[in-house]
């Protein structure tokens, strides 16, 4: 088991950009972490600093324990799949899977054991003499898993491993790669721009912006208690709604505050509200199956809501959106960082009412 | 399969025979007997290519060709698919100068380096060598940058996996890219070894011993010493230019399908 540890790493790339800034992280043993971020964040390039492909130009990489900077990547330990899985097209899938085994000088039979074990743990038995191109893209990226896995390492790094599969297939995987990790108890390091793959896989996201570490920590602190309001509003489905703070009913006069409120925080009411509530007109409604995804207008801006489906809400005219002041998030205008407001707004709040 | 068109069948048979025409006049004269030839008489005979190789040599020049040209492609090959790989996978210093360095010596008439070859050579005492003949001829710049722009086609994820898998560079190089580049290199083996076999000006220059003739040489030589008493012995020439051509034959049509793949390959991708 080991772990890895980023002290400020630094990395540019020559006549290019810095794409890393003084990024630090500690990644546990056994865990999964997923670094998100949109595309030219810098999440691949630490990938692959972390495997060996890139030098860092400045920074500490330490990998159990050791200092692993000026590491090769076949010393380090570690199994990389690649987004565009690349296989090797002139060998067959058995060969693929023990072509790892082989350089480490494991003997014929037993590396062909090996093989035909991870073929028939990822369902491949069927295929191991079949060359890359006669696979689907599913099964390309099962022995991409599957040549990573023969090697029994400690750690992986996946590359946007997901990302060429189609909707059904990649919903299917990303179960298979969770109930990977719990069987082989490896850490994992996965690299992907898809929101929903970060938050469903990962013991802990790093969310990455312009080369710039932005939040670091549980799925569930990320979504709650977002850093930033790049953080609130890279991360959720459907995105966060950001209003001016001084345009939410009981705030008025509260400056340089913007207000974040997540679509699912969000209540439509027909009649008029006890607690403070916007007056709101709906432009367009989206149905999603159990609910009904409302766009809506109101004198703070547009929003977007989530509820239940119920026919007679289409008809109101207007209608009524209160927010759950608890899980209302407040940015500063200037920073971007969110504010703690949570006692004062109690107290107001509860003046209000 | 369109079906066939038997005006164009038709001319193409007629195309391939005209193009064809020397070459089977020549087997066919090689054929004959000499004074038969010159009166006009055709007597079938097997004596020219008897004597071309005892009387003559060339059994002795077409081992030197094998071995010369055969050696220049091994090592050619070798030399190229390596300098071929560090131009196209690694970034190092003085590498692109280097490179543009290769790719000059393609505008280099060979002629003009046969004299500072030649002076290198007697300073090394390497004339009249096997050594001599196929030293200059190993450095290929063309096929190096062929073979080069051929690897970058191959993508660099592959290397990359091969290294996590625990390859060092010339593992990747041996076990990813020589057998991803192998209609490149059968069509750059074929290439130097034509070239090779072909070459008449350095073995001209490099040797003086006639055990180290190659066919080439020995071919002008043999028109030379004109054995045909006044009279150019054709038949006789005929049956050495067919023991010269034959192999370079059998070889193109053993790579030709590799040869027309590995040329169209760079096109598209």
């Amino acid at each position: 088991m080991s772990g890895i540890v980023l002290r400020n790493i630094r990395k540019t790339y020559p006549g290019g950009p810095t794409v890393l800034h003084d990024v630090s992280m500690e990644f546990h043993p056994g865990e999964f972490i997923v670094i998100v971020g949109p595309s030219g964040c810098g999440k691949s390039t630490l990938l692959r600093l972390i495997a060996g492909l890139e030098r860092a130009d400045a920074g500490e990489i330490e990998i159990a324990g050791k200092r692993a900077n000026d590491l090769a990547p076949q010393d380090r330990d570690i199994a990389m799949i690649f987004q565009n899985y690349a296989l090797y097209p002139h060998m067959s899938v058995r060969e693929n899977i023990a072509f790892g085994l082989e350089l480490r000088g494991m003997p014929r039979a037993e590396r062909n054991r090996r093989a035909e074990e991870v073929a028939h743990m990822l369902q491949l038995d069927a295929y191991l003499e079949r060359k890359p191109a006669a696979l689907s893209g599913g099964q390309r990226q099962r022995v991409a898993m599957g040549r990573a896995m023969a090697r029994n390492t400690s750690t992986f790094l996946m590359d946007e491993p997901l990302s060429n599969l189609d909707n059904a297939l990649r919903v299917a995987m990303r179960t298979e790669i969770k109930e990977l990790h719990r069987q082989l108890g490896a850490t994992i390091v996965y690299v992907t721009h898809d929101q929903t793959e970060a938050l469903s896989l990962a013991d802990r996201v790093a969310v990455m912006k312009d080369g710039h570490l932005q939040q670091f920590d549980r799925p569930e602190a990320i979504y709650d208690r977002p850093q930033n309001r790049f953080v609130a509003s890279f991360l959720g489905v459907p995105p966060i709604n950001f209003i001016a703070a001084d345009r939410l009913p009981g705030w008025q006069g509260m400056q340089g505050l913007t207000a974040g409120l997540r679509p699912d925080i969000l209540t439509v009411h027909t009649e008029r509200p006890a607690r403070p509530a916007l007056e709101a007109r709906i432009v367009l409604s989206e149905m999603t199956g159990s609910d009904l995804l409302l766009h809506c207008d109101s004198p703070a801006g547009r929003l977007t809501v989530t509820t239940p489906r119920r026919e007679r809400m289409l008809a109101a005219d207007p209608l009524w959106i209160s927010y759950d002041l608890d899980r209302t998030l407040f940015f500063d205008n200037d920073s971007g960082e969110r504010v703690d407001l949570e006692r004062n707004v109690h107290s107001i709040f509860n003046t209000e009412e | 399969m369109k079906p066939e068109n038997p005006i164009l069948t038709t001319l193409s048979v007629a195309a391939g025979l005209l193009f064809l025409s020397p070459v089977l006049y020549s087997v066919w004269m090689s054929f004959q007997t000499a004074d038969a030839f010159y009166t006009g008489k055709l007597v079938f005979t097997l004596d020219n290519y008897g004597r071309a190789v005892g009387e003559f040599n060339f059994a002795r020049y077409l081992v030197n060709s094998l071995i010369v040209s055969g050696l220049v492609t091994v090592l050619g090959i070798t030399v190229a698919t390596l300098a071929a790989f560090a131009f196209a996978r690694f970034t190092f210093r003085g590498g692109d100068l280097m490179f543009g360095a290769t790719v000059a010596t393609l505008m280099i008439p060979s002629h003009i380096s046969l004299i500072p070859n030649y002076l290198t050579l007697a300073k090394a005492g390497l004339l009249d060598t096997y050594a001599g003949l196929i030293l200059p001829a190993i450095s290929n710049g063309f096929a190096a940058f062929f073979l080069r722009q051929y690897i970058r086609g191959i993508p660099k994820a592959l290397d990359e996996a091969a290294y996590m898998d625990g390859a060092t560079p010339l593992t990747v190089l041996w076990r990813i890219i020589v057998p991803l580049s192998r209609p490149a290199i059968a069509s750059m083996a074929l290439y130097i070894f034509i070239t090779e076999w072909n070459n008449y000006i350095w073995p001209l220059v490099a040797v003086g011993k006639q055990d180290l003739y190659t066919l080439q040489i020995g071919l002008a030589r043999l028109y030379k010493i004109n054995p045909g008493e006044g009279l150019v012995d054709w038949p006789l020439v005929m049956a050495a230019s067919t023991i010269t051509i034959l192999p370079v034959l059998i070889g193109f049509l053993l790579v030709e399908r590799h040869l027309v793949r590995g040329i169209t390959m760079g096109a598209v991708k």
